[in-house]
């Protein structure tokens, strides 16, 4: 079962890492999903498959109120990301999904109306929460044509996507990332063959440098914080990407 | 998450609903290819009566009720074959829903009892699930009104083919030649017959 962990509190403002599942089926590639909660509400980001749903929502609920997800951030278009969203609907028909605009005709075939989408333009854009400012940063062919990561100021947290990720074998199971070294190579042909474009690379690096970052948190694998963080991102500026084989 | 929670509010989930309607759609194929093979042999029914000359002048007239019958039936599984199409619609829907509905159960009964929300989901769902059964009630409704309908036609035809094989009696010389054909007519008939039979029987919703 998968259990949601606080990763941070500053009084009403929260964020909840539902990470780590070692009961699900082994053909179904692992991921975590993150909720950021402000004052009364609370944004779901990558809610993951459907046939995880279950586990998620149960997590969620035991540390949230579930009536009070105002709405899904959907870094970009995999199922592994977003293919529960009708069950999430279903749950809370208002829910809004915040995803890029190239996705915005695509992600119905999941769930959804018209009205559930909020299209991200490429610059980006400010959701807000309860009075909460996060900013949906551009992470463009890393690995999606349309790809979005989420950046809250407050807390210092960036939600990273599949950037970062890692495909960590099953008896790895901590949250935080322990030895930098030895978990990256459970990265490294991940970011190869799923980052597909090195320009688009080179500027999200300079980008998010510029950021005050305490933790940054991947769809997959453990969360980097502290000096882990920079050193994630120097590795990934240095890393040859969009290749097939090393 | 393996096997979800059967019991949805009462609404035990239904399984092969979609294979039913290829089912039905299948048996509406045959019967439509059937009807076209009436219509060829009614064709050359005439031509036959034609040549028989006066001998055949009852047989022709049945040949030619016997072709219009051919097209009426064509045209009755036309509209039959448009109410499964979209019926496959509306029974998708409620496949699609009580998948939804299965899987939310189980969220809920992991959550707990008194997850905030969950009653007003349930009910949500409960709602839209009776609505789609209300209209994929209906649709069966109609489409076994419009089986009847066309097991009546079929009777006549039954009766077109039986008068044609008392006419192939008098055709003289061309008498065996006419028998063959009405008793293949009547054959092909009774097959319609066996082919409605099953597809009234067919239910788009299990009572
Ligand atoms: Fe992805
Ligand atoms: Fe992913």
């Amino acid at each position: 079962m998968k259990q949601a962990h606080c990763i941070y509190q500053d009084e009403e403002h929260r964020w909840l890492a539902i990470a780590r599942d070692t009961t699900k089926p082994g053909y179904i590639i692992d991921t975590n999903e993150y909720v950021v909660v402000h004052g009364e509400e609370a944004l779901l980001c990558d809610p993951g498959g459907i046939e995880i749903f279950p586990s998620v929502f149960s997590a969620l609920s035991a540390e949230c109120d579930p009536t009070r997800l105002a709405g899904i951030f959907a870094s970009h278009q995999d199922p592994d990301i977003i293919s529960s969203l009708a069950l999430w609907l279903e749950f809370k028909p208002d829910l809004k999904c915040y995803t890029s605009w190239l996705w915005q005709s695509f992600l119905p075939h999941f769930g959804g109306q018209d009205s559930t989408f909020v299209p991200i333009p490429d610059s980006g854009m400010t959701i807000r929460l309860d009075g909460l400012e996060l900013q949906a940063i551009p992470a463009h062919y890393l690995h999606s044509s349309g790809n979005f990561h989420l950046y809250d100021p407050k807390a210092k947290i960036l939600f990273s996507g599949d950037v970062g990720a890692a495909l960590l074998p099953a008896d790895h199971n901590e949250l935080y990332v322990q030895d930098f070294s030895r978990h990256i190579r459970h990265a490294e042909g991940f970011h190869k063959r799923w980052m597909g474009s090195d320009r688009a690379k080179r500027d999200w690096c300079e980008r998010v440098s510029r950021l005050e970052i305490d933790m940054l948190v991947p769809q997959h694998g453990a969360i980097y914080q502290g000096a882990d963080v920079q050193r994630f991102i120097n590795w990934f500026a240095a890393l040859e990407v969009g290749v097939l084989r090393s | 998450m393996n096997a979800p929670e059967p019991n949805f509010h009462g609404i035990a989930p239904r399984t092969g609903e979609l294979a039913r309607i290829v089912r039905v759609n299948e048996e509406i194929k045959a019967i439509v290819a059937t009807a076209f093979r009436i219509n060829l042999m009614a064709l050359n029914a005439i031509f036959l009566a034609k040549r028989a000359g006066n001998a055949a002048l009852g047989f022709g007239v049945l040949s030619n009720e016997l072709r219009r019958f051919a097209q009426d039936l064509t045209r009755h599984m036309a509209s039959l074959r448009e109410m499964t199409s979209g019926s496959v619609g509306s029974v998708t829907g409620v496949v699609q829903q009580q998948r939804i509905a299965a899987i939310l159960a189980e969220a809920l009964r992991l959550s707990g009892e008194g997850v905030p929300g969950a009653r007003e989901a349930r009910r949500r769902g409960a709602t839209r699930l009776a609505e789609q059964q209300v209209r994929l009630r209906s649709l069966d409704l109609r489409l076994r009104a419009a089986v009847e309908e066309t097991q009546q036609l079929v009777e006549l035809g039954g009766v077109l083919a039986r008068s044609a094989k008392i006419e192939a009696a008098y055709g003289g010389s061309f008498s065996a030649a006419l028998m063959q054909v009405s008793t293949d007519f009547a054959e092909v008939i009774a097959q319609i017959k066996r082919s409605l039979e099953v597809l009234g029987k067919e239910r788009l919703v299990k009572d």
